[in-house]
């Protein structure tokens, strides 16, 4: 019995290796990678139509989802402002309000996101440098007449890249957080929105 | 007198109030809901990293999956405080409980081994070697199998408790999460987090009978990720966190049919009944709350708000 199972593992193996994980090495973040954020995550109320995706662009409701969508806007203050809105509002306008809001977190989410997969290749490039330094060192002191000059500016190079590298690192938890808190924004904007759908 | 006190008591609560404990997995601490009122009435710290957590069948023992710690934490629901731990191999993620109380059956995600407790002694009976990352823990309603999901091998594997040895192991699609029998333990349900599906398995012949798949207009096929699941006394209705797609699945638990997606609160992770079924909660990992769900209306009442990442939940008994 305990051989075949061993057996099954082994088979079952290898097809995860490629399929499964986030072995993409431009992707640095714990979180799984999800390009784009979908309406429906978001969303309780009717699904969004033609006519609503162009009501969404009437410059009243693009004018308040461009106040909804920055963060710096506490959610009360967002939400006694969709309240306000809400007032005068139907169904379909509220709906048009959440896609406007929707479009533009996606879309800087998107953009955040590209950043940090630029982020993550240039921490490979450097961290590719850092390693061209140490073998440079390396040859540089198994010289039979060292050349304690160059050694020491190669050092310093060193020793600033490997800095650069691990600040960067520290930071990536952070910058792996930015498209989360958008997500729980776009969430918590949509559903206060929903609230007031009749 | 005594008599008059009590009836008076119980006009002024129509129905049982149960406690409902969540394990908030970066706030570290237990948030403690309300049933009835739907408040939150106490929130107390639970070690690094809690996530499965489940209650002793009189309601007095909490066990805690401190994962970060390599440890179950135990607590008295009377008090909040913690009694002792019990030795749970490295990483513990989920475990489930004897119907009968005792042992704990405990999946270690980073050895690959199920590790049974005795609650009572607080020894470790045995190790079971199991698959890659062994994940979601269920016990068939006899008590016969214990049944673990291994998230990278991809399988259902069936512990006989007399003998803890594997006897089968089903396979299922990618990263399996959660395993639940039905209460006449006729079936076994297992959600595939990235296989998306939910895979139906015949207990007698141990076979894959059915594989419940799921789309949801407006929402990209990758954002759907199944992983906790409920089903109800009478398997009627079957319940699914839908993950990233912050929706929970109904399903028509004869025609295995969905029947609605319910949005609740982002990162949906775990599911609890209350014992009457009237309610079902849902721990939301992102937006920070537990979505309320009326069973019979099939609709979301309420979100409250508890700790940072609320992931694992638990009801306790009337």
């Amino acid at each position: 019995m305990k051989s075949i199972f061993i057996f099954a593992v082994i088979l079952a193996l290898p097809v995860v290796a490629l399929a499964g994980g986030s072995g993409d090495p431009t992707w640095p973040c714990i979180q799984p990678k999800q390009p784009h954020l979908s309406v429906g995550q978001l969303w309780s109320g009717p699904p969004p139509d033609a006519a609503v995706e162009i009501l969404a662009q009437r410059a009243d409701i693009a004018a308040l989802a461009q106040v909804l969508e920055q963060r710096r806007l506490p959610m009360e203050e967002a939400e006694v402002q969709i309240a306000a809105f809400a007032k005068e509002a139907s169904a379909q306008e509220l709906t048009a309000l959440f896609v406007a809001v929707f479009d533009r977190i996606d879309a800087y989410r998107t953009r955040i996101m590209a950043g940090v997969e630029r982020y993550a290749e240039k921490q490979l490039t450097l961290s590719a440098q850092i390693e061209a330094r140490r073998a440079e060192m390396a040859r540089l002191s198994a010289a039979l007449d060292p050349d304690f000059d160059k050694m020491d500016a190669e050092e310093e190079r060193l020793d600033w890249d490997v800095r650069i590298f691990t600040d960067r690192q520290a930071q990536l938890t952070y910058v792996c957080e930015t498209p989360v808190i958008l997500e729980q924004r776009a969430f918590a904007l949509g559903r206060a929105i929903a609230a007031h759908l009749p | 007198m005594r008599l008059a006190a009590l009836s008076l008591v119980l006009l002024a609560h129509p129905a049982l109030a149960n406690k409902v404990y969540i394990t908030n997995e970066k706030g570290n601490d237990i948030t403690v809901l309300e049933s009835e009122t739907l408040e939150v009435i106490a929130t107390f710290p639970a070690g690094n990293r809690p996530r499965g957590i489940t209650i002793s069948p009189d309601g007095k023992e909490l066990y805690v999956c401190a994962s970060d710690d390599d440890t179950v934490r135990v607590f008295e629901t009377e008090t909040y405080t913690e009694t002792h731990t019990l030795p749970s191999g490295p990483d513990p993620e989920l475990f489930v409980l004897h119907p009968s109380g005792n042992p704990l059956y405990i999946a270690n995600e980073d050895d690959n081994l199920v590790t049974i407790v005795d609650v009572q002694s607080h020894r470790m009976l045995a190790e079971v070697p199991v698959g890659v990352e062994p994940e979601g823990m269920a016990i068939s309603p006899d008590g016969a199998f214990v049944v673990n999901t291994s998230e990278t091998t991809n399988m259902a594997h069936f512990i006989d408790t007399a003998t803890s040895q594997i006897v089968a192991n089903v396979l299922v699609d990618q990263r399996p999460r959660y395993a639940q029998f039905t209460s006449d333990g006729k079936l076994l349900f297992v959600t595939a987090e990235i296989g998306g599906t939910v895979a139906v398995i015949d207990v007698a012949t141990k076979e894959v009978v059915h594989k419940i798949g799921f789309e949801i207009p407006g929402v990209l096929p990758e954002a759907i990720q199944p992983v906790g699941l409920k089903i109800t006394q009478d398997g009627s209705r079957i319940f699914v966190a839908l993950g990233p797609a912050n929706r929970v699945a109904v399903i028509d638990g004869t025609t295995f049919e969905v029947l609605d997606y319910l949005l609740v609160g982002q990162r949906v992770w775990q599911l609890a009944f209350t014992p009457d079924e009237s309610l079902l909660f849902t721990t939301n990992g992102n937006s920070n709350d537990v979505s309320v769900i009326d069973v019979a209306a099939g609709e979301v009442i309420r979100s409250v708000p508890v700790g940072q990442q609320p992931w694992g939940i638990v009801v306790g008994p009337d």
